[in-house]
């Protein structure tokens, strides 16, 4: 988390002296992971004498911060870093667990505007490269539950609208919602991590689909020149 | 922007925050399987070990009519109880509970039974005295590239003399096999998938006292006890079972759960025959003998665990983590050692050659404070013969084309029939009754 936040810092200041606009996104994010899904499912159903079912790995909040260089067209481009955290939490008397995922993305972007002078909306093109870490925490813990880890990468492709709906002409505050896919390819573990076992699901890899909705806010050095 | 348009611009926005994590949420997405299968069927389960239990107990759950045909007078298959030896419970079979990051770990927590981590220290019988360590390390079965070898090939391969013959022994006891016929390279990769944990846990009271509360209470109105399987008729679409009283079971499925010496050695007759690509996969899947030996004695004279015995390759403290004051040890007799010591004839005969190593080994201490013993032959139980499956040499995919179904009527589970590495333990047969019920269940969402 400290090396996230000193990437972040170095990132922000070295792009703010170049930067014709500079964002920080914060939402909502729902993930869609059907082997995923199917694992849980299969842990929750082998399981009756767990009361209340695991949840699917499937909401989650996420921020992010990018960068846009200076374009005289309405087409721009840039880099942004994101992260966001999904987690699953079931508590039964005398186990209560929780799963948690992670997922790091390192974007390009193409971001378009409607128009160059006051536009009203925007369109992003991002295509990330993806890491992720899932954990599954269990209470009470014991020396064993520290094996339930697993780690996987992926890339995605992504499409995001904003909606400037507040500007003072150097900050912007957008609506914005995004859609993505990603291809994600988990070690044996995540299954392990998932529903305590492995080969249950076929695959070693997943279909993810994300799709976030928030708040953008954008400030730009272009225009106070 | 002027604020009525920034008001409005805003509603719709908020609106549109609200509903479309709504849109999202409700994208036919269940947080449980097989919510809208319907089936009306019966299913028998043939074996009450646990795999068969678990299946049990996961059908009735689902509200599936089936119905648990047991060979023997008891349920439980390799995990039993025995309370009259000692002043605590000893565990017959299955004791110990390898990782708890498993479904059994879940259930023991969750039931809050009580146990303990198995860490005790272990001396080794080497040169005809017991050492805390060995001169050269013997941590050679694991890593890249290993050969389709035996055991004690590979050790002699590896440089290791005579004296480790039974160190070796007792290594691949822990598999439930002979060294000379365990194959290192299918036990590494099958190691390769554990997932568990790497620590052992033993039970306050017994492994069969958890089985017997959580599960087999669940499941006992619909077992049948002394009911021995002659017959599976599945040409067609009703299944019929035969016992060997003559008693007929009409079903719809069968989940088979017996040992894999049974189908092996072919005691449940099949019409049609089973494929041959099946037989040969039974074939190769390997189970050798294997008892566990208790001895009581007055006091304690021996070390908590002790590795390379010429007749038993691994002797353990039964009384560590139990509530009671005897002093029992545990003879953990596999593979050879195990067939030479059931030759012997009887259990007698067994507890003198046992004590006879261990008055070797402490000055004779044994047969001097010697109580009373045990004998726990899986070999010689006719509805078992042998301890647990191990992966022999030359083994290759004959778990998976073992497990698999056959025409979505016949179903294979137990503790053999696991292919996630955890095999030869009683959480992987756990998951391999829960995976045939799921199996079961998708057949018929087809």
């Amino acid at each position: 988390m400290r090396f996230f936040l000193m990437i972040t810092a170095f990132f922000l200041t070295f792009l703010q002296s170049n930067a014709q606009e500079i964002r920080f996104d914060l939402g909502y994010n729902y993930l869609s992971a059907p082997e995923w899904d199917n694992a849980i499912q299969t842990y929750n159903f082998s399981r009756p004498f767990l009361e209340n079912n695991q949840p699917l790995l499937m909401h989650g909040l996420s921020t992010s911060g990018s960068y846009l260089f200076r374009s005289s067209s309405r087409m721009s481009h840039g880099v942004g870093l994101s992260y966001s955290y999904f987690r699953s939490a079931a508590k039964n008397e005398n186990l209560a667990v929780s799963l948690n995922l992670s997922l790091i993305k390192m974007s390009y972007i193409l971001h378009l505007k409607t128009s160059k002078k006051e536009p009203k909306y925007y369109f992003d093109l991002v295509v990330s490269s993806v890491a992720a870490g899932l954990f599954r925490s269990v209470e009470p813990y014991s020396s064993d539950d520290s094996e339930a880890r697993a780690f996987g990468i992926g890339g995605e492709v992504a499409v995001k609208a904003g909606y400037m709906i507040l500007s003072n002409g150097q900050m912007t505050l957008s609506p914005f919602i995004s859609l993505g896919y990603v291809p994600y390819f988990f070690s044996p573990d995540a299954e392990a991590s998932l529903n305590q076992t492995k080969g249950l699901t076929s695959k070693r890899w997943t279909n993810m689909l994300t799709g976030e909705i928030g708040l953008a806010m954008s400030i730009s050095k272009a225009r106070a020149r | 922007m002027k604020r009525r348009k920034f008001v409005r611009n805003s509603t719709l926005f908020s609106m549109g925050g609200l509903l479309i994590p709504g849109v999202f949420m409700s994208s036919c997405k269940e947080d449980t399987l097989f919510m809208s299968v319907d089936f009306q069927g019966k299913v028998l389960i043939i074996g009450a070990g646990v795999a068969g239990l678990y299946a049990g107990y996961l059908l009735k759950e689902n509200g599936i009519n089936f119905q648990i045909l047991e060979a023997s007078s008891n349920h439980g298959g390799r995990v039993g109880k025995l309370s009259t030896f000692a002043d605590f419970p000893i565990d017959l079979g299955a004791q110990w509970l390898h990782g708890n990051n498993n479904i059994l770990g879940d259930l023991i927590k969750k039931s809050k039974t009580k146990t303990s981590l198995d860490d005790s220290a272990l001396q080794y019988w080497f040169n005809g005295e017991l050492v805390p360590k060995l001169p050269q390390d013997i941590n050679i079965f694991e890593g890249d590239d290993l050969p389709d070898v035996s055991f004690q090939d590979y050790a002699t391969q590896k440089g290791f003399t005579e004296e480790y013959k039974y160190v070796v022994e007792t290594i691949a006891g822990d598999q439930g096999a002979s060294a000379s016929r365990l194959s290192v390279l299918n036990n590494n990769l099958e190691e390769e998938n554990w997932s568990s944990g790497e620590e052992d846990y033993k039970f306050e009271e017994t492994f069969f006292d958890l089985i017997d509360r959580e599960i087999a209470s669940k499941v006992k109105d619909e077992m049948l006890l002394d009911t021995v399987v002659d017959k599976i008729d599945y040409s067609q679409s009703v299944i019929v079972v035969t016992d060997k009283k003559g008693n007929r079971y009409e079903v719809d499925k069968v989940i088979i759960t017996v040992p894999i010496t049974i189908l092996k050695d072919g005691d449940i007759n099949f019409v049609p025959v089973l494929p041959s690509n099946k037989i040969n996969a039974f074939s190769k899947i390997g189970m050798d003998a294997g008892m566990k030996v208790f001895l009581k004695f007055h006091s304690k004279f021996y070390d908590q665990n002790i590795s390379g015995g010429r007749v038993s390759a691994a002797y353990a403290d039964d009384s560590v983590g139990k509530l009671g004051a005897d002093h029992v040890l545990l003879a953990f007799v596999m593979g050879d050692q195990a067939e030479v010591l059931t030759g012997l004839g009887n259990d007698e005969a067994i507890t003198n050659a046992l004590l006879e190593e261990l008055d070797t080994m402490y000055e004779g201490q044994a047969t001097a404070t010697f109580v009373s013993s045990h004998v726990e032959n899986w070999t010689t139980n006719p509805f078992v013969r042998g301890a647990y499956s191990y992966s022999p040499v030359g083994i290759g995919d004959a778990r998976k084309v073992a497990a698999e179904s056959i025409e979505d009527k016949i179903y294979f589970a137990g503790e053999a029939m696991n292919v996630n590495g955890h095999h030869q333990t009683v959480h992987g047969a756990v998951e391999t009754g829960y995976r045939e019920v799921i199996n079961i269940l998708n057949s018929v969402k087809k």
